[in-house]
């Protein structure tokens, strides 16, 4: 097993932020990072020249740009000495966390910006190229939720699926999501496990409400050394205390199992690397594209059996107040996704959870959480890049 | 989201992939085989994913395989509006590989994992046919 770099705790999260999620907000993501840095040096009572190291994901509506990241620093007025973009996806949120944290080990900065910022639906100029033009495009295959269509399908026919298991969790991110007052107000309306079962279907056996919805926000958080946070007088810290990731799980491999993936590493990996076991988990917070991917990662990390997610979904109270709760703010599903920008909305409920400002939806006392990420969907895979943190407070 | 309508897209071959569809012309499925590990890959590229080598080949296979795994598609793709419900088949190629493809001649709700098919093709362009499936009736490969 790799060595756990996050273990002395030597680094934390002092303060997050977020916007609201918005469906065609006409905004760009240079506007809504500059209002997520805006909190956050109110937060941390700072200024952009304090921020020396920063770290950003691509935004879809920004894919174009090559200099995305550059632009971006120079649009919020930032000088950094450490600048990192992560192209992995979902999996680049909880990523950046692991990277800004050997950034400050390393002494390349001592206060880290890790921003998200996405509008995907006021503007969109990704374009994958690669075998899609010519291999994938012309079949007509409906993107993410044409894939998961398959994974679902070949799911299914392996294992026991129980869709109400899969509406329990649909009603459950919901409720967090009218908790939430960032989440969309689309969103905010309770569902039954009825609703669920009822929606239409998109590519089957997925339904409409399997699937995210793609919204524009963003989000930020800051970190520096612990001994800084300490002397700063940051009293609300919340350390990584491990991480694992990995990209392109089985990839030589031309005929894989699809209903298996990455976090079959990860998740049993981080696990170990933090000395806990699945029922030490306070609380859950996987990344959720789709609701199947959050029952899959609940067998492959070990809170299950194998073919039992969908099962642990209808037979565990997974509300704030349950056994293990699960993406308490509403997830990315219920809250909306920011496309590139999503996954951070995962962790940021973790991390307000474990500073104790989640509100009515709080978890009390959380000491840990587990956060996960999912980043692209290969040619006729399950998806790319998996990664898993532990996150202390 | 509405969109306008667009044809569906034509594949443009390039230099590495023209192989594929000098064969696909001529109706027949070309992949490419790494000597060095007997095995096929798809979808093409310049090296071997097992040994990193650029010593691929290109060999015409028998375009049969079976069902992985399926999906009815009801909200259709850039390039399919107006065209109803579709399925998409993600097909175990007897040479080792898996290759999406749309499965037509058939019912959608008929399609089913382990279900056999062949390769079937749809003339997009003057110069490019392109790879589909259908139901292979004879019972083994």
């Amino acid at each position: 097993m790799r060595g756990n770099f996050l273990k002395d705790k030597d680094v934390c999260i002092v303060a997050y932020a977020e916007t609201k999620l918005e469906r065609r907000s006409g905004r760009t993501a240079y506007e809504l990072s500059a209002e997520v840095a805006e909190a956050l040096y109110k937060k941390i009572k700072m200024g952009p020249s304090d921020i020396d190291g920063v770290s950003t994901t691509i935004p879809m509506s920004e894919a174009a740009n090559p200099f995305w990241a550059n632009y971006c620093t120079d649009y919020l007025g930032l000088q950094p000495r450490w600048l990192q973009t992560t192209d992995l996806g979902g999996v680049s949120h909880t990523g950046n966390v692991a990277r800004a944290a050997m950034a400050l080990q390393n002494g390349w900065c001592d206060t880290v910006m890790l921003l998200a910022a996405d509008a995907p639906t006021t503007a969109w100029s990704a374009n994958y190229h690669a075998y899609h033009d010519e291999f994938l495009d012309p079949t007509g295959l409906q993107g993410p939720p044409g894939a998961f269509g398959f994974i679902m399908d070949r799911y299914a026919a392996q294992h026991d699926l129980d869709y109400r298991g899969l509406g329990a969790l649909a009603v459950a991110q919901r409720n967090g999501a009218v908790a939430n007052k960032n989440a969309c107000e689309q969103l905010r309306e309770k569902i039954t496990v009825d609703d669920y079962l009822n929606s239409r279907v998109i590519s089957s056996p997925l339904r409409l409400l399997d699937c995210v919805m793609p919204c524009d926000g963003a989000s930020g958080l800051v970190m520096m050394k612990t001994s800084r946070a300490r002397r700063l007088g940051f009293t609300k810290r919340v350390y990584p205390f491990a991480y694992s990731e990995i990209t392109n799980f089985n990839v030589a491999s031309q005929q894989p199992d699809i209903t298996q993936t990455g976090h079959t590493v990860v998740g049993p990996e981080v696990l170990k690397m933090a000395k806990m076991k699945p029922g030490d988990v306070d609380m859950f917070h996987p990344y959720d594209d789709f609701l199947i991917a959050v029952a899959m990662k609940l067998e492959q990390i070990g809170f299950c059996k194998t073919g039992q997610g969908t099962q642990f979904l209808r037979d565990t109270n997974i509300g704030p107040k349950g056994t293990l709760p699960i993406n308490t703010g509403g997830g990315q599903i219920s809250a909306g996704q920011p496309a590139l920008a999503g996954g951070q909305l995962n962790l940021v409920e973790a991390v307000r959870q474990l500073m104790g400002d989640a509100g009515r939806r709080q978890v009390k006392n959380a000491r840990n959480a587990l956060v996960t990420g999912i980043g692209v969907i290969p040619y006729g895979r399950n998806w790319g890049s998996s990664s898993a943190l532990v996150l202390q407070n | 989201m509405t969109r306008n309508a667009t044809p569906r897209p034509v594949p443009v071959p390039t230099p590495m992939t023209q192989p594929f569809w000098d064969g696909a012309k001529k109706r027949k499925l070309m992949l490419q085989y790494d000597p060095s590990t007997r095995t096929y890959q798809f979808w093409p590229r310049a090296c071997s994913v097992q040994t990193g080598k650029r010593n691929l080949e290109w060999k015409e296979t028998s375009g049969k395989g079976a069902v992985y795994a399926s999906t009815i598609t009801y909200v259709p793709a850039a390039g399919f509006e107006g065209k109803g419900p579709y399925v998409l088949g993600l097909i175990d190629l007897d040479e080792g590989v898996r290759i999406i493809g749309n499965v037509i001649n058939v019912e959608p709700e008929d399609v089913a994992i382990g279900m056999r098919v062949k390769v079937a093709w749809e003339k997009l362009s003057e110069d490019i046919n392109y790879f589909a499936f259908e139901p292979d009736k004879a019972r083994r490969k």
